[in-house]
């Protein structure tokens, strides 16, 4: 794929790798629990949290799959999170009530350093589950490429591409984060 | 741009074989009833393949999308698969995505540029105006005889544009575009010809599965602003901090117009729908656009900008205005559809206000956004329900409005009272059931007489 950018891949320590793998757990269990707001304090100030939507083209068109001045399923900045989540908790979202079962599946990480001192380079893929009311079940795979960055308070989560495997998403809605 | 007087020699259709009998039971829009039926049942879906997705005209691409000679998109009319493609000489047409041979699926990409189509199973090339070029031991043909010129692509009946939106019909017969979109190009003129420069779609297009009869979804759109106080009050708050106007308080100054089925309703609050995506500099973009769209289509329709609105053009094509979201709802059974979204901006307008407008639309309408995500459940569950076979026995109510006809506004096409109404959604319907009950086109009844001018 055109897009992609070749970084140098050194690997973090064994230390810091638990705590990368355990941040990115404990932030899958969050969202299985609904918890929205302790999620958004894991995000940094300058957050661009970003799932484009994937288009069939042929290899040869230049174009890619997907880019970004194209279609996306997010395209938010803190701000455009702070809304969604206004939303979820809403007693007229109709939509979530009774609430949708979640499972975020986080697999596969691998952190490497970041261009920047004390920001790392984090690979991971997902899959996750909803299930809604009787029948309605959604299955959504796909791979995250992340960085998160050490402060003060830990670990913030400053960039998160979600690259997904469907073109169509085959599911009425998106109401969780990836 | 487009051609619209090819003869259709390579297209032939056999009629459906056994139409529903007893149409005039399923649909009573005098008295605003009207059968769950229609929402479920198979024979009646199949019919509605044949005489509403092979006969009307339907929205398959934007000209922005296919600019250049060789850029093709695929997209579907009903259930068929059709690759739209510009030709070398600037004009669109549109051919059946499958190869004539064997029947394989000819193009597997959504969009792109090509000089030829080329099938995978047998190497048939296509040219981009349809004609069989060549194939793979194509010696061997030639030995048996075959006359390479009468087994080109399936064209479409006719394609034409308006505005820069592109449509086609597999129907012969069909009246033209401008007959058949009729007086709502008055209405269609302010949201894509705001100041002569036109629309582009931007971004590509979103595609997600809903399963839902698509007429939930085409009558939501065409004339159901009463849903969004309701089932969008979430979605307000979390983009504008408060719920979503009362619209049914005000119906002196709203207004739902349709004609031959299709239906717009609106308020004139200019900017209504845009401020819902929650970015100041869109609505600022609006108020500075409004009154050059006032000299050019008058200060009734340069109020519609953005204002709360939403349009259904009959079947299956749906826009909103200031939101800037334009769809199709294409038919997958009727149970099931695949929802196609772009969003459309003035060509004229400055790049960043492009951004900011394709950011806003896909926050919230798209399969995530903060207002699609409580539709679709609704249009499921409307639609899922008549599983039961004693709930599908029932009647539905569709009558809010009936005695708002407003006679002498001076506005183009059937004119109601208020927005908060379900004028335009019987209007759909009984557009409905005049093409699903006339074996063809000759037989619909003429309801609606035009004001515009054939040639606008």
């Amino acid at each position: 794929m055109s897009m992609r950018q070749v970084f140098p891949e050194v690997p973090v320590d064994r230390d810091t790798h638990h705590r990368i793998e355990q941040f990115l757990f404990r932030e899958a269990r969050l969202l299985d629990e609904e918890r929205w707001d302790d999620w958004l304090a894991l995000m940094a100030e300058d957050i661009h949290y970003w799932m484009p939507t994937q288009e069939n083209r042929r290899r040869a068109d230049k174009a890619g799959p997907y880019g970004p001045d194209r279609g996306a399923l997010y395209d938010d900045n803190l701000h455009d999170l702070t809304r969604r989540v206004t939303r979820f908790k809403q007693p007229s979202a109709w939509a979530e009530d009774p609430p949708t079962r979640h499972a975020h599946v986080v697999s596969g990480v691998e952190a490497y350093e970041g261009e920047r001192a004390g920001e790392y380079r984090v690979h991971s893929t997902f899959v996750n589950f909803r299930t809604r009311v009787d029948h309605d079940n959604y299955l959504l795979g796909g791979r995250r490429e992340d960085i998160l960055r050490l402060g003060t308070e830990g670990l913030r989560l400053a960039r998160r591409k979600i690259v997904i495997t469907q073109s169509v998403l085959l599911a009425k809605n998106l109401n969780t984060f990836i | 741009m487009c051609n619209s007087s090819e003869t259709p020699t390579r297209l032939t259709r056999r009629p459906a074989s056994s139409p529903v009998d007893e149409m005039d039971r399923l649909v009573d829009m005098a008295s605003g009833r009207m059968s769950r039926e229609i929402f479920w049942d198979r024979g009646i879906y199949e019919q509605e393949l044949d005489r509403i997705f092979s006969r009307c005209w339907l929205f398959v691409a934007h000209e922005s999308q296919i600019p250049k000679p060789g850029d093709y998109l695929s997209t579907y009319m009903g259930e068929d698969n059709v690759l739209v493609v510009r030709q070398k000489d600037g004009s669109i047409r549109a051919f059946l995505n499958t190869c004539p041979h064997r029947g394989n699926k000819l193009c597997f990409s959504e969009v792109g540029n090509t000089r030829q189509f080329i099938c995978n199973y047998h190497g048939w090339s296509f040219a981009i105006d349809g004609e069989l070029k060549g194939m793979y031991a194509s010696e061997a043909f030639e030995t048996s005889g075959m006359d390479k010129s009468a087994h080109g692509l399936h064209p479409v009946a006719k394609i034409d544009s308006y505005k820069g939106l592109v449509f086609a019909t597999f129907d012969a017969e069909a009246p033209s575009l401008a007959e058949y979109l009729g007086d709502m190009r008055y209405y269609l003129d302010a949201i894509f010809d705001m100041d002569g420069q036109g629309v582009e779609f931007i971004g590509g297009c979103v595609k997600s599965i809903v399963k839902c009869n698509w007429k939930f979804a085409a009558e939501n759109f065409v004339g159901d602003a009463l849903h969004a106080g309701w089932t969008h009050d979430s979605g307000a708050r979390a983009m504008v901090g408060g719920p979503v106007a009362e619209l049914h308080k005000t119906p002196g100054e709203s207004y739902q117009v349709n004609f031959n089925g299709h239906g717009y309703e609106f308020n004139q609050d200019i900017v209504g729908n845009c401020a819902s995506l929650g970015d100041k500099e869109l609505m600022k973009y609006l108020y500075t656009l409004q009154p050059e769209v006032a000299k050019r289509h008058g200060e009734m329709r340069s109020r519609l900008i953005g204002a709360i609105s939403s349009c259904t053009l009959f079947p299956n094509t749906s826009f909103l205005p200031g939101q800037n979201t334009f769809r199709t709802w294409q038919p997958r059974g009727p149970d099931e559809i695949e929802l196609h979204t772009w969003t459309f901006v003035n060509k004229s307008a400055p790049q960043e206000i492009k951004d900011r407008w394709r950011k806003g639309t896909m926050i919230t309408f798209n399969p995530a956004g903060v207002f699609e995500m409580d539709d679709g459940e609704n249009w499921e569950y409307s639609t899922r329900t008549n599983a039961g076979y004693v709930t599908r026995q029932q009647d539905l109510y569709l009558g809010l409005g009936m005695a708002s006809r407003l006679q002498g506004s001076g506005m183009p096409g059937n004119v109601f009272r208020g927005q908060i109404n379900e004028a335009n959604q019987r209007a759909f319907y009984q557009r409905w059931h005049d093409l699903m009950k006339a074996g063809r086109w000759s037989e619909v009844p003429r309801r609606d007489e035009p004001t515009l001018k054939e040639a606008a």
